[in-house]
């Protein structure tokens, strides 16, 4: 998937949020609660502090040691940390040791791992230690050892929430876009069928009033209005041929009873010229309706499995003299019979456009070929003239309308339109490639083939 | 005796134009304007071919000639018609048309068209094995083509239009009947590709004789036969 894909985008951005919400629910409730059990302790040891510094102004440092060791016996103070020593350090009362060698004195309190006087492993404390207007050294804490415990289990249970929530954020993500695409799905496989030639396809109706509802029933909206008028052309073609036809017709007519009867030699020239002229006239427009119609995919139901290697073995069969006339030749190039159902007709005429052309504007021997190719079917026309540069193949498949304008007739341009329409109404495609030397123009039939039968 | 047509076209030029054409070439013609008038001419069953419009006011063209068949009446039916896309063909042909042709038409081809159908319908022949004219004979089991005595060595293309032609004898066929007939081809090239069929066929049978059988209608097409 393409990074910059509104698909993809939308996927990161539910992932990116699922994240950040599991993150600041998880460590925003870690970060209050450590901060809450801080301010518990430390508001318990300042308690204590300022009640002891009242027997230290009383009785100076043996009143403090006094109240400091009546205070550790006494029950109500669990947890707590006193600690009073000399101005040299000395212990004088207290549950510590030593004041800790980390601890400098100051207003604040520092968490520090320490072990009491009758503890073995150290424990978390909060401490403050101050010096006193006699000198000595009096250190006050609370011990926070179990609630840090705790806090480091939340902080443990945090992080497989986080990572759990990873998943389910990466779940999410790819849920909310398979619903997106999934809901797009109809819409796009209707457009496709469209696109394909079927325009009565229409994106089914789920009701919801949604943004993806409001898409499906504007496309709907759109195809009726490209059905309504595709067929009003339909019928517009349809209706200028015949009113096209009936005139020509008559003219014809007229021509035809003028050639009967006129004796003149260059009258019957004259009347000649005309009458090849109407049917060549009559010709384009045949061609012109049927590149209309192939391109609205009509005809699909005339198709015919057709073996092509007979089939161009009668073309060739067809063109063989006219083409060895100019002192060329017309061969076919197949191994095995080939066949598919096509529209019998048209790739006749499609076939013979490029057979045309390629005794028009190319040179040399003509060659016919068919074969399988990956995913479909290759139907060739090859010569031996000049060709077209392969960087120019695009450019002139455009330009082949202009290139025969210039040549001031017709037959490239509505040929290989009509080679080109022939070929979409196969599922298929035109390519320009390169016969060294040489142009080749081929027809790939999307439709797996059958194999030789 | 003479032949009899039904021309069923609302045209009236088009079907003046036809009837002219017939009369001149010896057929009788009945013409209706319209498909019920038609139908009701067509079911007398006394013509040999039916030259029939598909787009004609009141009964369609298609419906008349379903009518016809409905009824049993078998006459040969040519369907004229300005649609000429294969699926119309197609259909025209599947509902019971001996030939479509698409409009406009050359005189010619109706005329070769209508023989054809005409000559089919009156001589059904025996299986032949031996077809001729006048000294030119093709024998269908050895596929041997001679020439008052002479062999005549034929590609299997020249065999084959040979043989067309010399199916149809004194009838004039065209390119496009050619095309349809020899190689079941129905897409008319606009080119002379047939033509230099025939040129190349006529070298081989014609070149040296003092009667040519190998005849160009102006116009129209081909004819073989003994008559110039």
């Amino acid at each position: 998937m393409n990074a910059n894909s509104t698909t993809f985008r939308f996927a990161g951005l539910v992932f990116l949020f699922q994240i950040l919400a599991a993150a600041v629910l998880l460590f925003g409730l870690g970060a209050l609660l450590r901060s809450q059990s801080r301010d518990a302790a430390i508001s318990r040891a300042e308690t204590m502090r300022t009640d002891l510094l009242e027997s230290y102004q009383f009785g100076g440092a043996e009143a403090l040691g006094q109240a400091v060791d009546g205070r550790l016996m006494a029950g109500g103070s669990r947890g707590a940390v006193l600690f009073l020593a000399d101005a040299r350090g000395k212990p004088i009362a207290g549950n510590l040791r030593q004041v800790p060698p980390r601890l400098a004195p100051s207003r604040g309190y520092t968490l520090l791992k320490v072990a009491r006087t009758d503890h073995v492993m150290p424990e978390a404390m909060f401490l403050r230690v101050g010096r006193l207007t006699g000198g000595e050294l009096f250190v006050t804490g609370t011990i926070v050892e179990s609630e840090r415990k705790v806090l480091a289990q939340l902080e443990r249970a945090s992080l497989a929430a986080l990572a759990l929530s990873i998943v389910f954020a990466g779940f999410a993500a790819f849920v909310s876009t398979r619903l997106i695409t999934d809901r797009l799905r109809a819409t796009v496989a209707t457009l496709r069928n469209v696109r394909g030639g079927d325009l009565s396809q229409r994106v089914p109706r789920d009701g919801t009033r949604d943004a993806f509802g409001l898409l499906g029933s504007e496309v709907n909206a759109t195809l009726d209005r490209v059905e309504t008028l595709n067929a009003e052309l339909k019928i517009a073609t349809d209706t200028l041929a015949h009113d096209l036809k009936s005139p020509l017709t008559r003219m014809k007519s007229a021509l035809d009873r003028l050639g009967r009867t006129v004796r003149e030699p260059e009258a019957l020239a004259s009347v000649d010229q005309a009458l090849a002229e109407s049917e060549r006239l009559m010709a384009m427009i045949e061609t012109a309706l049927s590149i209309t119609r192939a391109e609205a995919g009509l005809g699909r139901e005339s198709f015919e499995r057709t073996n092509l290697t007979e089939m161009l073995a009668t073309i060739v069969e067809i063109y063989a003299p006219m083409v060895e006339d100019e002192g060329r030749m017309i061969t076919l190039n197949a191994s095995s019979a080939v066949i598919v159902p096509i529209h019998r007709q048209l790739m006749d005429q499609a076939i013979g456009n490029l057979i045309d052309n390629a005794i028009k504007y190319g040179a040399g021997a003509i060659t016919l070929s068919v074969r399988n190719v990956e995913g479909g079917v290759l139907i060739a026309v090859a010569d031996e003239g000049p060709g077209i540069p392969p960087e120019r193949h695009a450019q002139a498949l455009a330009r082949f309308q202009r290139l025969d304008d210039a040549r001031g007739g017709w037959g490239a341009g509505l040929g290989l339109s009509l080679v080109q329409a022939v070929a979409r109404l196969h599922s298929g495609t035109m390519e320009l490639r390169d016969h060294a030397p040489g142009l080749e123009v081929a027809i790939v039939l999307g439709g797996q083939a059958d194999p030789a039968a | 005796m003479t032949q009899k047509i039904l021309l069923i076209e609302d045209d009236t030029t088009t079907a003046d134009f036809i009837a002219n054409g017939l009369e001149e070439e010896g057929f009788l013609t009945d013409r209706a304007a319209n498909g019920r008038d038609g139908l009701f001419l067509a079911t007398d069953g006394t013509y040999c071919c039916i030259v029939l419009d598909r787009m004609l006011p009141g009964l369609d063209g298609m419906a008349v000639l379903a009518a016809l068949r409905g009824a049993g009446i078998a006459t040969p039916v040519i369907i004229l018609s300005a649609l000429g896309s294969p699926e119309d063909r197609i259909k025209g042909l599947t509902s019971g048309a001996d030939d479509y042709l698409t409009k406009p038409f050359a005189f010619a081809e109706l005329l070769a068209r209508i023989r054809l159908i005409v000559r089919r319908g009156t001589a059904a022949p025996a299986v032949q094995t031996v077809l001729r004219c006048d000294d030119l004979e093709m024998d269908l089991l050895s596929r041997r083509v001679q020439r008052g005595g002479r062999q005549i060595d034929l590609q299997p293309r020249e065999y084959r239009l040979l043989e067309f032609l010399l199916r149809h004898v004194d009838q004039v066929v065209t390119r496009t009947i050619l095309l349809e007939g020899v190689w079941d081809y129905h897409f008319d090239p606009g080119t002379n590709v047939i033509d230099v069929h025939l040129s190349r066929l006529r070298k081989k049978i014609d070149e040296g004789q003092a009667r040519p059988l190998l005849h160009t209608v102006r116009g129209a097409g081909y004819r073989i036969g003994a008559q110039p």
